[in-house]
């Protein structure tokens, strides 16, 4: 049941994400690449939870239960933290770059073809 | 087994050097130097790292003192240690051009700060044997670069900057992927833990799936040809330092991976993915060095010839034999490995020069109907520096290009490829055409300059650290048996996975 709903969440991440980022709009583009990060982040727990799903505390690994894997979290920190600098980082660009041309529109902000 | 305690200083020394110029932000000639002396510091450590790893075969460092799988893992085996002297080499002379740039973003307190930390996600991300930790390092190294091409005199830096992140971001995207789905199917990121469980050539659940993924995030690193659309503009939009870095090591960090999971994991996938490699290096190279020959910016042509030249060492890299069937046939990689030293050493050199012209005018500007004809009224030593490296990008005798492309063609002959040589060869003479063509229009032309030039009292930028790396590049030329050897040796290494593994001893104390 819990696979079901990691791939369907999974997916409806991704393709919301895809949807966000091929906006013309850069804030929404922006945004769209904070959702596909979260489903990335998402992927990894399912990684995790991929031999087991019960909660890896000790109690539970004595009563022999195959238990989710704790490392993918640890992993999961590393990669939001990562992910928040780059997603910062393009925010405060968009910042500067509707304020130089007044515009968020990708159209507008292509001077780059010469 | 011994830490070996020069990887991490070669990682860690930038680090440091990220915190103290840090610190000293309104001091920045300072900064300058702090950069410099600690660039320095990691040269020598990494000297040090390749002469332990020649003398005495691959060196680990376990972070924490942690066993490997569990812990994080430093090593550094002949093809990690023989990049990094080149990362560190280069990055030294990108210091050195730092240290008396006219440039206005070279003067930001956050610029030397950003210089260290690229370095520190270079040299990282080359030692780590953990794809994790690479994922992170390589993050770094974006980042950084990232924001210091948007902090750029030239303006539309800003632009080439969020077009990079995006296509950048997919890029990581990917990466994350693959190297989740590799978790799922072993339970571990160790990259020796991982060959040793690949090793047996079953391949369960994801495994394949994580190949692509992968793959494509290295090749949209190093901006091979399908996925290099972000490149001509990121690479001509940068501080000239930084673009220097960008087109000669930056790119190498993408091929670096290519080489080792495909001698270390994916030995098994290695002939079809070798097979795609081919196409797209060919492809590649033929686009680059004919979109070089309509360029009309300095900086331009070389961002497009970085296109067409690590397609030359992707060819080299997919006439390599890695099913390992008993013979071992190093020619191809030792063509690759020497393609990939020589090249960052020249296309650093050239990006700089470029940037030396850009610093005799008070435009800054490598547009050619702007500069063409300068050469008459900048100093001599710029034209021929030019000249110099020109020569070597094309493959002309006495340079270190001619010892690459012979190497390649060497190894084209060996294996029979006739009709990939031919193609590489034939757009080789492309690379010697657009060259001299701005080498006479730059250098050789004469007419009437529109721009301001400097006056008579005041200095452009040194030409200190591309004249070093020009005389690498001759040295290279002259003497190219060590490092033909050194290459070599690579080769045999890492065809042969065991070295690693047992290098990094798994479980073992």
């Amino acid at each position: 049941m819990i696979d079901v709903i990691y791939a369907a969440a999974l997916g409806i991440l991704f393709a919301l994400g895809v949807f966000q980022l091929l906006r013309r709009d850069l804030i929404k583009s922006v945004i769209g690449f904070g959702i596909l990060f979260t489903g990335v982040n998402l992927f990894f727990i399912a990684a995790g939870a991929f031999r087991g799903d019960v909660a890896p505390y000790t109690t539970n690994v004595d009563a022999g239960n195959q238990t989710s894997d704790p490392l993918v979290q640890a992993f999961i920190l590393t990669a939001i933290v990562v992910s928040f600098g780059s997603y910062a980082l393009l925010l405060a660009m968009v910042n500067i770059a509707s304020r130089r041309y007044g515009t968020v529109d990708s159209d507008e902000v292509s001077n780059l073809t010469k | 087994m011994e830490n070996n305690i020069y990887i991490l200083l070669t990682v860690f020394i930038p680090l440091f050097a990220t915190m103290g110029t840090l610190a000293m932000a309104r001091h920045n000639t300072l900064q300058r130097w702090t950069g410099f002396i600690a660039s320095t510091m990691a040269w020598g450590c990494s000297l040090i790292v390749l002469a332990m790893v020649i003398d005495s075969g691959p060196q680990t460092y376990r972070l924490g003192g942690y066993i490997p799988p569990y812990g994080i893992v430093f090593v550094a085996d002949m093809l990690s240690a023989l990049f990094g002297v080149m990362v560190t080499t280069v990055m030294m002379a990108g210091f050195m051009y730092n240290i008396h740039t006219k440039e206005k973003s070279v003067g930001y307190p956050a610029f030397i700060p950003l210089f260290a930390l690229m370095q520190t996600g270079l040299n990282g991300s080359l030692y780590t044997g953990d794809l994790f930790t690479f994922f992170v390092f390589l993050e770094l190294m974006v980042l950084s670069s990232v924001a210091m091409v948007a902090m750029s005199d030239n303006q539309y830096g800003l632009e080439a900057a969020i077009k990079y992140v995006f296509i950048s971001g997919m890029g990581t995207l990917f990466l994350l992927v693959g190297i989740a789905a590799m978790y799922t199917t072993f339970g571990t990121l160790n990259l020796a833990d991982m060959a040793r469980l690949l090793a047996d050539g079953e391949r369960e659940l994801l495994a394949r799936s994580a190949a692509v993924m992968l793959m494509s995030a290295f090749l949209l690193k190093s901006a091979v040809f399908p996925f290099h659309f972000w490149q001509p503009d990121f690479h001509t939009t940068a501080p000239t330092a930084v673009s220097a870095m960008l087109s000669s090591v930056i790119v190498k960090v993408g091929i670096y991976m290519i080489i080792r999971t495909l001698t270390l994991l994916f030995t098994v996938e290695a002939p079809f993915i070798q097979t795609l490699l081919l196409v797209l290096g060919i492809i590649g190279i033929f686009f680059g060095s004919l979109t070089a020959l309509r360029t009309y910016n300095g900086k331009r042509v070389l961002a497009y010839s970085t296109i067409g030249q690590v397609g030359f060492i992707l060819v080299a890299i997919s006439w390599a034999r890695l099913d390992t069937t008993g013979t071992v046939e190093p020619i191809a990689l030792t063509a690759a490995i020497i393609y990939a030293f020589n090249h960052a050493f020249i296309k650093s050199a050239l990006l700089m020069v470029m940037g030396l012209v850009a610093s005799q005018s008070h435009e800054h500007s490598v547009d050619f109907i702007d500069i063409e004809g300068i050469g008459h009224k900048i100093p001599a030593i710029i034209g021929m520096l030019w000249f110099l490296g020109g020569m070597s990008l094309a493959g002309l005798p006495p340079m270190n290009g001619f010892i690459s492309k012979f190497a390649i063609v060497q190894s084209g002959v060996a294996f029979g490829e006739w009709l990939p040589l031919g193609l590489a060869v034939g757009s080789g003479t492309l690379t010697l055409m657009y060259m001299f063509r701005t080498w006479q229009r730059v250098f050789q032309k004469k007419g009437e300059i529109t721009l301001h030039l400097l006056a008579g009292y005041e200095k452009g930028d040194s030409p200190l650290a591309p004249a070093f790396l020009i005389t690498i590049c001759v040295l290279l030329g002259l003497y190219a048996r060590p490092l033909v050897i050194l290459a070599e040796r690579t080769a045999i290494q890492i065809m042969n996975p065991e070295i690693y593994i047992s290098a990094v001893n798994l479980f073992g104390g």
